[in-house]
């Protein structure tokens, strides 16, 4: 491979969109030419920079009385989706629509926290499994799962055994190298790293504040759901009773999926209980 | 007996679509204003994308890129709006118009502010920030992209390598500086 072809490549490269094969040719380039190295870090420097600026960008920022009026509109249509499949419109809805949504109102300003709070849970955990998982480089030391147990509470206790060490999914088994708990961002981790599809993958359990308000009485499964990816990192999550728990790595989203799933249900059903 | 005020599978609807999509409203709302550079355009945009998604979530498939499907919809909303709005669809390619504009790679200034890069990133073709901010800040991968834009994944390509090359023009520190520093002389 020549520098022409890297610099050809080189965007399709940094947003990991071609083959393994030509990723290696790539990276053996690299290896061996400074030019192309730095071309390709001014490149992901810009990538990032945009990115930042993006994200720091305040007055982007949406108005939190948009955000709960949205939710709430929201949340009052969604009982209208199904009825008009086959079912006309009748004039009393206008009234009880007008009394759910002003209930809603009122209830939706704890709705755009928790997204906030979402999103920066998921951000957190994602630092952690960075952090932890992958650099070493945590400011505090690491505690087994029994002693935070007895510090912090009882969903630690049921991270010592469950996921079990060796999980078999449809893509490839997976198997526990660690298990401690963990501070990242002043936030308390459950942590579980997977050695799954040649990567470290990280299960963060952490205590979700103000999920009360969103819990599903009676329902039997959790529901995995993925947030996309955050920091360069495939992030899926569930919520379990007062706990958030979020599986993160470097694998593709349908992969960490699956083993998001296939350890959810037992960890949905135990964090439940206690 | 009290009833309850929503049917279950209302209820298991609408927290399956408030896991979702929900949690990205905060991200397509940045991306609407910085499209539409209007607050009361973009809460506008953001609320009818949202409607129809919920309308037809039932269509969206669990386990992929709910982020991307959320920003196709909302593409297809600011596309009909703008044709709408011309009354003719947009043609104007700025692949044609900088085919030829930009001899050579810019080099990237060792230190980005945010100012900075979003001064230059407005004042490239919309068309190659759209590009940029899908695939840099978004983190669709191309083919999401092209879906999202509906173009084809070659004009992703060469729209985001016209765009990155413009922006770095932009980003270069002599231009302003150089043109400053002859004033004073």
């Amino acid at each position: 491979m020549e520098c022409r072809d890297v610099r050809e490549m080189g965007d399709s490269f940094l947003a990991e969109e071609l083959l393994t094969e030509t990723n290696h040719e790539i990276l053996r380039h690299l290896e061996t030419c400074p030019m192309c190295r730095d071309e390709l870090a001014a490149r992901r420097r810009l990538r990032d920079g945009v990115r930042r600026a993006f994200q720091h960008a305040s007055d982007l920022d949406p108005r939190p009385e948009f955000m709960a009026q949205l939710r709430a509109s929201l949340q009052h249509e969604s009982h209208h989706v199904p009825a008009r499949r086959g079912i006309r419109f009748h004039a009393w809805w206008v009234v009880a629509a007008t009394v759910l949504l002003a209930l809603a109102l009122g209830l939706a300003y704890r709705g755009r926290d928790w997204i906030s709070a979402t999103a920066t849970l998921a951000r957190a955990a994602v630092g952690d499994h960075r952090n932890c998982a992958l650099q070493f480089r945590l400011a505090e030391q690491p505690i087994s799962l029994e002693e935070a147990a007895q510090r912090y509470g009882a969903p630690y206790r049921v991270l010592e055994k469950l996921p079990p060490s060796d999980v078999t999914t449809a893509v490839g088994p997976a198997h526990v190298i660690e298990r401690h708990s963990c501070v990242y961002g002043g936030r308390r981790f459950a942590h579980i790293v997977f050695e799954y599809r040649g990567e470290r993958v990280s299960l963060l359990v952490t205590a979700a504040e103000g999920s009360s308000q969103l819990a599903l009485p009676g329902e039997a499964l959790p529901h995995v759901t993925s947030a996309g990816r955050i920091d360069g990192m495939t992030v899926v999550s569930f919520r379990a009773s007062g706990q958030m728990v979020f599986f993160a790595g470097d694998v593709a989203q349908p992969d960490l999926m699956t083993l998001a799933r296939a350890v959810a249900e037992p960890l949905y059903r135990e964090l439940a209980g206690v | 007996m009290a009833q309850q005020p929503a049917p279950p599978a209302d209820a298991h609807a609408w927290a399956s679509f408030e896991a979702e999509a929900l949690p990205h409203v905060d991200g397509l709302f940045r991306l609407a204003l910085w499209f539409e550079r209007n607050r009361d355009e973009a809460e506008d945009l953001v609320q009818e994308t949202m409607m129809q998604a919920l309308q037809s979530f039932h269509r969206f498939k669990p386990g992929t890129n709910c982020r991307a499907w959320l920003v196709t919809i909302l593409q297809h909303i600011r596309s009909n709006r703008r044709r709408a709005r011309l009354r003719s669809p947009i043609v104007d390619d700025p692949n044609d118009r900088f085919a030829n504009t930009i001899p050579f790679v810019a080099p990237v200034p060792e230190t980005l502010t945010d100012e900075d890069v979003l001064s230059a990133l407005s004042r490239i073709p919309v068309q190659f920030q759209e590009v940029i901010v899908l695939c840099d800040v978004e983190e669709l991968t191309y083919k999401e992209i092209a879906d999202a834009l509906a173009i084809p994944l070659g004009t992703v390509m060469s729209r985001l390598h016209r765009g990155r090359a413009s922006l770095r023009s932009e980003l270069r520190p002599s231009t302003a500086a150089l043109g400053a520093r002859r004033t004073e002389t």
